[in-house]
């Protein structure tokens, strides 16, 4: 089954970690991409930039409004996704332990339908999820 | 001594707080000494395990309490005391409600008159540069002293100073409409790019990037970008520190001389911060209200979309200036102009249009880089030799110093 491994933290704290603290969460994120893709259930890492980078697209009756910034001000902002194929939700969780998780929150969700794209010749992948 | 742990706790709360006690005590050193309080206060009560909901809220009541018994306690030791502090510890506060966190709204407010009062248009640059740095970004004065290579004594007497300033000045905080909220936005920006280019290009010493200033300017300006990001010329501000912070590993040789835009090795270029730099812009532009920030950032992300110098889009830089002395003029601005200039319409004309500069840029000593290579490109040597000697009798970093003598000596090889 596919899961989502959704990664939420402070961005002011992520910005006032010093250098070594930083290295050592990539160090975690490095042992989880190795995990994954050696018994092969890494699917996808997605790593998003700031949320002042955001726009939000609403529409006002018939108009499309752009407002800057994400949707809703929150004390911890999404950062990003793991993709991974598990057989189970244990084996979920067992990977998701080498995560850092002293800095945030991961949650697992389960994906109902995934379709993805290799951006260079963009071939689509299409996995139901069921 | 505090674990790494909980000082990066209390460095990413800082800004927050510090700005919410502002508020409250209405003086930059009882908030200071709160907040330092609220922090050993933390220091006892947090553990790993055992974290508030809300840092931040929890630091501000406990810096609350803080300052309200020094206040108590100062005014049972001095018979002159004013009788107000009453206020203080009645009427609601937004902190109140621990469960709910501080309306955003408030810390928006709360930033914004931290910041534009640690770099208040009554503090000299030198000041706001240093109050910002210490009081927002809490660096320690070791530090901001190591940073502008003087003695921590000294930093130390620039920041009471600036301290005392601001209380003479007895400033008034109204809430602010609209364009004043512009206005001080603007100021602190400023304040951010002026802090960013003295980590950028060092006006002294030996060392032509320091590098921790710029990444902790860049914090601040990711701060601000998040509290208010419908403000384009905060989002330029950010795109610009991001793209030429992106260069710093091809600005120096190894020998540590200066490495200019022409010649550097543009695969060390940083992608992350440059496709960040371009979203944000391209975000701001989305506005059109544009401002010198947002002309700046594009500046330099044109050249971030050139694989070589010679593939300079040197026409849209043009314009880009053309832009920028129409909405902010100044000599410099006209400088690199005219560097533009001999791209499109070769050195002659270019040389024609520095003339008017040369008052103000008299001590400039890029401007006499700049006008002894065009006269070199002319082919007048010796002109550009005594440009040269000018250029060298002005420059503040050993760095600049080497990269002109560095040119002087391939002049003299003519």
């Amino acid at each position: 089954m596919l899961f989502s491994v959704l990664i939420y933290a402070s961005e002011d704290f992520i910005d006032a970690l010093p250098p070594e603290e930083l290295a050592t969460i990539y160090q975690k994120h490095g042992a989880f991409h190795e995990h994954t893709k050696t018994n092969k259930s890494f699917a996808a890492a997605t790593k998003l930039m700031s949320t002042g980078t955001s726009v939000t697209v609403n529409k006002n009756n018939d108009d499309f409004v752009v407002t800057d910034g994400p949707f809703a001000e929150t004390k911890e902002q999404f950062m990003g996704f793991y993709l991974i194929d598990c057989p189970t939700l244990e084996e979920a969780i067992e990977a998701v332990k080498i995560l850092p998780l002293d800095h945030g929150r991961i949650e697992i969700r389960p994906v109902e339908f995934f379709e993805g794209a290799d951006f260079k010749n963009a071939e689509r992948l299409v996995i139901n999820a069921s | 001594m505090p674990s790494a742990w909980l000082s990066t706790h209390l460095r990413a709360a800082r800004p927050r707080v510090l700005a919410a006690l502002n508020r409250v005590f209405g003086d930059i050193d009882l908030a200071e000494d709160a907040f330092q309080e609220a922090s050993l206060r933390a220091l006892k009560a947090w553990s790993p395990d055992h974290m508030p909901g809300d840092p931040v809220s929890w630091l501000i009541v406990a810096g609350r309490n803080a300052g309200v018994d020094a206040l108590r306690k100062r005014k049972r030791e001095t018979l002159t005391a004013p009788d107000d502090l009453a206020p203080l510890s009645k009427g609601p506060h937004p902190e109140d409600d621990l469960t709910q966190s501080l309306d955003h709204a408030v810390y928006r407010d709360d930033i914004l008159r931290l910041l534009f009062t640690c770099c208040h248009p009554v503090l000299r640059r030198d000041q706001q540069i240093a109050l910002s740095l210490k009081v927002v970004a809490g660096l320690t004065v070791e530090e901001i002293a190591r940073a502008f290579l003087v003695q921590p004594k000294t930093m130390e007497q620039r920041i009471t100073r600036a301290k005392k300033r601001l209380q003479a000045a007895n400033l008034t905080y109204e809430e602010p409409d609209r364009t004043a909220r512009s206005e001080r936005l603007s100021a602190v920006a400023n304040a951010i790019y002026l802090i960013f280019n003295e980590g950028y290009c060092a006006s002294q010493g030996e060392h032509l990037i320091r590098e921790p200033l710029c990444e902790e300017t860049i914090r601040l300006a990711r701060l601000i970008v998040r509290l208010f990001p419908e403000e384009p010329e905060l989002r330029g501000l950010l795109a610009l520190c991001l793209i030429q912070h992106s260069r710093r590993s091809a600005r120096l040789s190894e020998s540590g001389s200066a490495i200019t835009l022409e010649d550097q090795d543009r695969s060390l270029w940083d992608q992350t911060l440059i496709a960040e730099g371009n979203v944000l812009l391209e975000a701001a532009l989305r506005k059109a209200r544009p401002g010198p920030f947002q002309i700046e950032a594009a500046i330099a992300a044109t050249h971030t979309q050139a694989a070589t110098y010679a593939q300079t889009d040197w026409a849209e830089i043009d314009r880009l200036y053309r832009a920028l002395q129409h909405i902010r003029p100044s000599p410099v601005v006209a400088l690199n102009r005219a560097v533009v200039q001999a791209k499109l319409k070769g050195s002659q004309e270019a040389l024609g249009s520095l003339e008017k500069l040369s008052s103000s840029l008299e001590r400039y000593p890029n401007f006499h880089v700049v006008r002894a290579t065009f006269l070199e490109d002319l082919g007048r040597y010796e002109e550009a030799q005594v440009a040269f000697r000018t250029a060298l009798d002005f420059a503040g970093t050993d760095v600049d110093r080497a990269h002109i003598l560095e040119k002087m000596s391939g002049l003299s090889r003519k």
